[in-house]
């Protein structure tokens, strides 16, 4: 699965990025986490808060740091 | 259990959370008493000497802010997890200016903001059809009329100031933006906001559910983040205020900030906005000076100055806007403190 991570490089977006990482690691699957900082592009997806993170091109979390069992559980949803 | 992984997490966390509040009262009921027997029999300082005084209130001020804060921090972040910018923007899309710039101000207090979302939030509400000006009065209120900043008005000072703090925020949110609507500024927009405007959506945001343990911890994680980071900002603003309470005299706080002096009130300002500090870290102070005499309205637009006018924020918002476009911005809302401070030294 792709995961983004919308964030301007606050000290927010970076604690999602690594938990996103975390997730990937213990999943033990082939997922695929990018960065995004580019505003423009948030605002496209319809994103107003930061840090965000989608998977496969959906938003499933913005405004907030989500744990790392919680994206666990998402990519197993 | 077989009924999903949500029931014991809410147990554990919620009998952690059981044994946290009598700890809190405990310790909130025991701080004035240790901290007169740390600074007086342990540290053998003299009641009402300068040096005395000074201690005692840093011993005091200390576990009093940080444990309000904390109480503070847990409720606000809790019942923030029930606002949803979507919604909020969806409620304000296509709003007439007046109507449109009050809501904004008042939602601007509930939503969950900080400074590193304002620039998509800024982009997000412009795209869903939120006139510029209503965007504005989000954008003013949102930090002004800080919600942790509220909190710990209504625990130190009582529900009076606190609505005082409140309303008069909401106001100025309200009439800078009518302001800044009216002025028709959309032109200093930065030209890369205006092409970001008008490209085409390529989704938008799903509804996100959550649990009672998902929002718990979410609190939770609050507290420790904002707490964490605030901390050095409140020792900071506690020694500032403990040397006011201790060696500033009555009279010099009153003749500068008191509300007989035209100047008090635009010093208030000066002073304010380059001390960038946060919310919490400005209520040790703001006790000190009025512990000291100052009056009331410059007090509270030295607060505004420093909560609601930062620098950081500034910095950021100079990404989407124009030199001309915050100046203006600054300008309008530099104004509304002083007109605010001004006020209320001439009322009470």
């Amino acid at each position: 699965m792709l995961i983004e991570v919308f964030g301007p490089g606050c000290a927010k977006c970076q604690t999602l990025e690594k938990h996103a990482k975390e997730a990937v690691e213990k999943s033990g699957g082939t997922h695929q986490v990018v960065k995004v900082s580019d505003y423009a592009a948030m605002a496209a997806r319809g994103i107003l808060s930061t840090p965000a993170l989608a998977l496969d091109g959906h938003i499933k979390s913005q405004g907030k740091v989500i744990s790392t069992d919680d994206i666990l559980v998402l990519l197993k949803g | 259990m077989s009924d999903g992984p949500a029931r014991p997490s809410l147990f554990r966390r919620g009998g952690w959370l059981l044994l946290a509040l009598p700890l809190w009262v405990f310790l909130y009921a025991a701080n004035h008493a240790v901290s007169e027997w740390l600074a007086f029999r342990l540290l053998g300082l003299t009641p009402k000497s300068h040096l005395g005084e000074a201690v005692a209130f840093l011993f005091y001020d200390t576990p009093k802010v940080l444990l309000l804060l904390t109480l503070v921090v847990f409720i606000v972040t809790f019942l923030q997890t029930f606002v949803n910018p979507t919604r909020v923007r969806d409620a304000l899309s296509k709003r007439r200016p007046g109507l449109g710039n009050a809501l904004a101000s008042l939602f601007g207090i509930i939503t969950p903001f900080c400074s590193c979302s304002a620039v998509p939030l800024f982009i997000g509400f412009l795209r869903a059809g939120v006139p510029l000006g209503v965007t504005f009065s989000f954008l003013v209120a949102a930090p002004m009329v800080n919600e942790i900043a509220l909190g710990m008005l209504f625990a130190m000072f009582g529900w009076k100031i606190a609505l005082l703090y409140a309303s008069t925020g909401v106001a100025i949110a309200f009439a800078s933006g009518l302001i800044l609507g009216r002025l028709r500024m959309e032109r200093y927009l930065e030209s890369w906001v205006q092409d970001a405007l008008n490209a085409p959506a390529l989704g938008e945001a799903e509804e996100e559910q959550s649990t009672l343990p998902a929002r718990l911890d979410l609190a939770v994680q609050g507290v420790k983040e904002i707490v964490g980071k605030v901390w050095p900002y409140i020792l900071a603003g506690i020694a500032v205020g403990a040397f006011i309470h201790g060696y500033v005299p009555e009279r010099f706080m009153a003749s500068l900030l008191g509300k007989n002096h035209w100047y008090s009130v635009p010093l208030a300002v000066l002073i304010g906005v380059p001390l960038y500090s946060n919310a919490a870290g400005v209520m040790p102070i703001v006790e000190a000076l009025l512990g000291k005499g100052a009056a009331l309205g410059s007090t509270l637009a030295f607060m505004m100055a420093v909560i609601g006018l930062s620098l950081p924020e500034t910095i950021i918002l100079s990404k989407v806007m124009r030199p001309r476009l915050i100046a203006t911005f600054v300008g309008v809302v530099a104004l509304g403190i002083l007109l605010v401070g001004y006020l209320f030294n001439a009322i009470l």
